[in-house]
């Protein structure tokens, strides 16, 4: 019960925090250079018809009264169209979401993993040669830029060795590994690095604790102490970094979308932005802020059950 | 009685420093052995040295023979099956040496299921068995709990139930009630006693307290510098010590000490004063207005105190009473919710305008003499640094000034360029003191002064408190746990108790009198020093 209040009393917090998000996007996108309508009907239209459709659209309203239009539509769960493609934003995003998402889980599952192996590895070893070289890949991986790794890989995968697709989606659930594989790879390249470290530091903080002593004392040996008292209680700082991470993935996404061509979120976003399609833009970036919000709250229901210290 | 356990030049050197210089000793079964030294004596290591559980800087040599093989040779795997089984140990924070993840249940059974050949609800039971051994009560409720949510001495409890869990023949006890307070500190020792009874346990007890290993053992062997001084029966070492070292401990122990008579309190109007002072700590949050909760955690409740020029007046009560916020609070340290300070009749207002000026009328000395001083500071700045701040007397004269203080608690000359990291912490804590005499200030809050420290230093710094209250006509606020050093330093004393004080008046009366049933209890677990109580 008490846990249903946290999830109700957190989802009723995340109001002012979207409505501060559609404002902010709103003033961003009406104060970004450039006319939607021009965009829209072409270089040789002529005033009037600029007129019209500005008046079917209300874009010559004032700004404020725009927005108020917006929440009001908000609120019975109108996105709103796109400018450009004439379709309710919610048709677009129901579209485009599932590819990003299938995008950031597969970049987890292929991030976990190494993760932990690797901490686990370089913890067990600190300043061993493994740990060295762990340390020194992991800088690397951090210090080369996401595109153009995902550049080089699209490249050498799907160009010169042909093995992967290099853009697009594909049509089946196989199809959509392949062609995501270099995409998911690419960012996780960037991500594993970091989840290493922390829980590197987490797992060497922890193993110095007194109650691996404890362990000592009662005799359980080295392994099963590792197993189950220093490993739950390292990976709680760990994973908050992971919740933040994941938030990152999905603005990240924006970069490997359009390098690889998937038709996801962030390619959408992009596409939208550049095409001043206003609520394409507003539209998406709520169902990011509200993402966010989401993963955020899993991971600290996910740090309660693990932590019995911290409260829902 | 047949031996147990027999360790031959047991020494272990850390790098180029000895920890334990070359000790032999032997326990019989069902003997109790106490360890005590001060702090850095080696006592510990000695206690870890023989289940060999030192980080693997620590070189060890001689013999621990335990039924006939030696614990510092056998492989690992071996020791294993003896760590736990046939040899447990408990250590002195229970907090920090238990799992936070686990309940309390699963740590007792860890060692069954390592150790036995018990499963399942034959385990459940076990532990509830166990834990009823320890007496905690309810231990359904108990076991399913995560440490967190017991008290200190509950989880000392839970650690000595998963030490007993396989029945060993000898249980290792490195300062296990120092952490705790007095009243769980004589349940605990009382507990280990009764066990020894019935379980017919051997146990080696380490401590720097006489009057805790007074109480648990029936031999005794002295530590200090690493090195072995004395050994013998308790009431022997006690009654008669023959080491000079032996002689100062015992010398030191609250009840043994012989310090200068407490001064005199003047009968005049009180110099500081609060009154109805109730202290809230954590706001009120956004669930909490809707939900119509006050919110936060209420520390203290409508305290009233006055303390009278020249008095000291002790305030006691066990961790989480309020002590210490209460005596924050005289400092503007924490902001009182409701109440009133005053200082020598004029209401003063310690957080806000006019704090500059009251400070330097009210210092506070705080616990952890180590934490309290800047690690990047020498001795001499540390003490100089109020008298530059607050120009208390003209630059030139900052030198002279400081070597005074200096003198005047003792600390010397050639320590004035030490950082405090190469100090001990008797000395640290003379450096606090110092510092806070150097505003001349008319009264001097004490926070747990002594509790950091070794007896002997304990001793020392309560003999200094004394002659510097005399000499300089100071008012004190002395502020312990241990109604042992309260009733040899104070006038007057305050029991708190859950942010309330229960009981208060001039010490005599209160120590022969008690009104509460919860002061008695306090008076009562007094560690005593009379010999081979076990």
């Amino acid at each position: 019960m008490n846990t249903l209040r946290f999830i109700a009393f957190r989802l009723l917090q995340a109001i002012p925090v979207l409505l501060g998000v559609s404002i902010i996007t709103f003033i961003l996108m009406a104060a970004t250079p450039g006319d939607p309508v021009r965009l829209l009907v072409g270089d040789r239209a002529s005033p009037e018809t600029i007129a019209l459709v500005r008046d079917r659209y209300g874009l010559d309203d004032p700004i404020l009264f725009q927005y108020f239009t917006y929440v009001k539509n908000l609120i019975v769960g109108d996105l709103g169209a796109s400018l450009r493609y004439r379709v309710p934003v919610s048709q677009l995003i129901a579209q485009h979401y599932p590819v990003t998402l299938f995008l950031v889980i597969y970049t987890i599952v292929l991030t976990l993993p190494p993760v932990v192996f690797l901490a686990v590895w370089s913890a067990k070893r600190q300043n061993g040669p493994a740990d060295q070289v762990i340390r020194m890949l992991g800088v690397l991986g951090l210090a080369v830029p996401v595109f153009w790794l995902a550049l080089l890989f699209a490249r050498f995968f799907g160009v010169t060795l042909g093995w992967f697709p290099v853009s697009g989606f594909g049509e089946t659930v196989p199809d959509h590994f392949m062609h995501l594989f270099l995409p998911a790879l690419s960012t996780a390249i960037w991500v594993v690095p970091i989840l290493v470290r922390t829980l590197r530091s987490a797992l060497l903080d922890e193993m110095n604790r007194d109650y691996v002593l404890t362990g000592h004392s009662k005799g359980l040996g080295e392994r099963q102490i590792f197993r189950t008292h220093v490993f739950p209680n390292s990976v709680l700082p760990t994973l908050n970094l992971f919740a933040v991470i994941v938030a990152y993935l999905l603005g990240g996404s924006v970069i490997v979308e359009t390098v690889y061509a998937v038709p996801g979120m962030g390619k959408l976003m992009v596409d939208s932005i550049l095409a001043r399609d206003y609520f394409v833009v507003q539209g998406a970036t709520l169902v990011f802020a509200l993402t966010t919000i989401l993963v955020m709250l899993a991971v600290d229901l996910l740090s309660a059950l693990i932590d019995p210290r911290v409260a829902p | 009685m047949s031996t147990l356990l027999e360790v031959r030049d047991l020494s272990v050197r850390f790098g180029q420093t000895t920890a334990v210089d070359g000790i032999s000793f032997d326990l019989e079964k069902g003997a109790s052995l106490g360890i005590v030294g001060e702090s850095g004596s080696g006592k510990s290591v000695t206690c870890r040295a023989l289940m060999r559980l030192l980080p693997p800087a620590a070189k060890i040599s001689g013999s621990a023979l335990y039924d006939g093989a030696d614990l510092l040779q056998m492989p690992l795997p071996q020791l294993n099956q003896i760590r736990g089984k046939r040899i447990a140990m408990i250590f002195q924070s229970p907090a920090s040496h238990l799992d936070p993840l686990m309940r309390i249940g699963d740590q007792v059974a860890e060692t069954l299921r390592k150790h036995t050949q018990m499963r399942g609800q034959e385990i459940r039971d076990e532990v509830l068995r166990l834990l009823d051994v320890v007496r905690i009560p309810d231990p359904a409720r108990w076991a399913r709990a995560y440490p967190h949510q017991l008290s200190g001495g509950m989880k000392q409890r839970a650690m000595i139930a998963g030490a007993l869990a396989c029945q060993p023949d000898l249980l290792l006890a490195d300062e296990p009630t120092t952490a705790l307070d007095a009243t769980v500190q004589k349940s605990v020792l009382d507990l280990l006693a009764q066990l020894r009874r019935e379980q017919n346990l051997s146990m080696i007890f380490v401590s720097h307290d006489l009057g805790a290993v007074a109480r648990v053992c029936d031999d005794l062997l002295v530590m200090r510098r690493s090195k072995l001084m004395e050994s013998g029966p308790v009431s022997r070492v006690i009654d008669a010590p023959q080491h000079d070292y032996t002689r100062k401990l015992i010398a030191s122990h609250p009840d043994r000490l012989t310090l200068r008579p407490v001064a005199e309190a003047s009968t005049g109007a009180p110099l500081i004063e609060g009154q109805g002072l109730r202290i809230r700590y954590g706001g009120r949050s956004l669930a909490d207005l809707i939900a119509g909760r006050e919110g936060g955690f209420v520390a203290v409740q409508n305290a009233d105190l006055a303390v009278r020029p020249g008095e000291t007046v002790g305030i006691v009560g066990e961790s989480g009473s309020g002590k210490s916020t209460l005596a924050r609070s005289l400092v503007g340290l924490v902001k009182p919710q409701r109440g009133t300070v005053c200082f020598d009749g004029t209401p003063a207002d310690p957080t806000g305008k006019g704090r500059v000026a009251y400070l330097r009328e009210v210092q506070l000395i705080y616990q952890h003499p180590y934490e309290a001083l800047s690690p990047r500071m020498t001795v001499a700045r540390a003490i100089a640094e109020p008298l530059r701040r607050h120009r208390l007397c003209p630059p030139r004269e900052v030198k002279d000034k400081v070597a005074d203080l200096m003198e005047q608690v003792g600390i010397p000359t050639k320590l004035a360029d030490r950082y405090p990291g190469q100090l001990s912490g008797g000395e640290c804590q003379r450096v606090a003191i110092a510092r806070a005499l150097a505003f001349d200030p008319k009264v001097l809050i004490a926070d747990e002064v002594t509790s950091a420290l070794d007896v002997t230093l304990q001793a020392q710094v309560m003999d200094l408190l004394l002659k510097l209250q005399k000499d300089r006509g100071l008012t004190m606020i002395f502020i312990s746990h241990d109604l042992g050093v309260i009733r040899r330093l104070c006038n007057s004393v305050i029991v708190m108790r859950q942010g309330q004080i229960v009981e208060s008046g001039p010490t005599g009366a209160v120590f022969d009198n008690p009104r509460e049933a919860y002061t008695r209890q306090l008076i009562d677990a007094i560690p005593h020093l009379h010999a081979g109580a076990a």
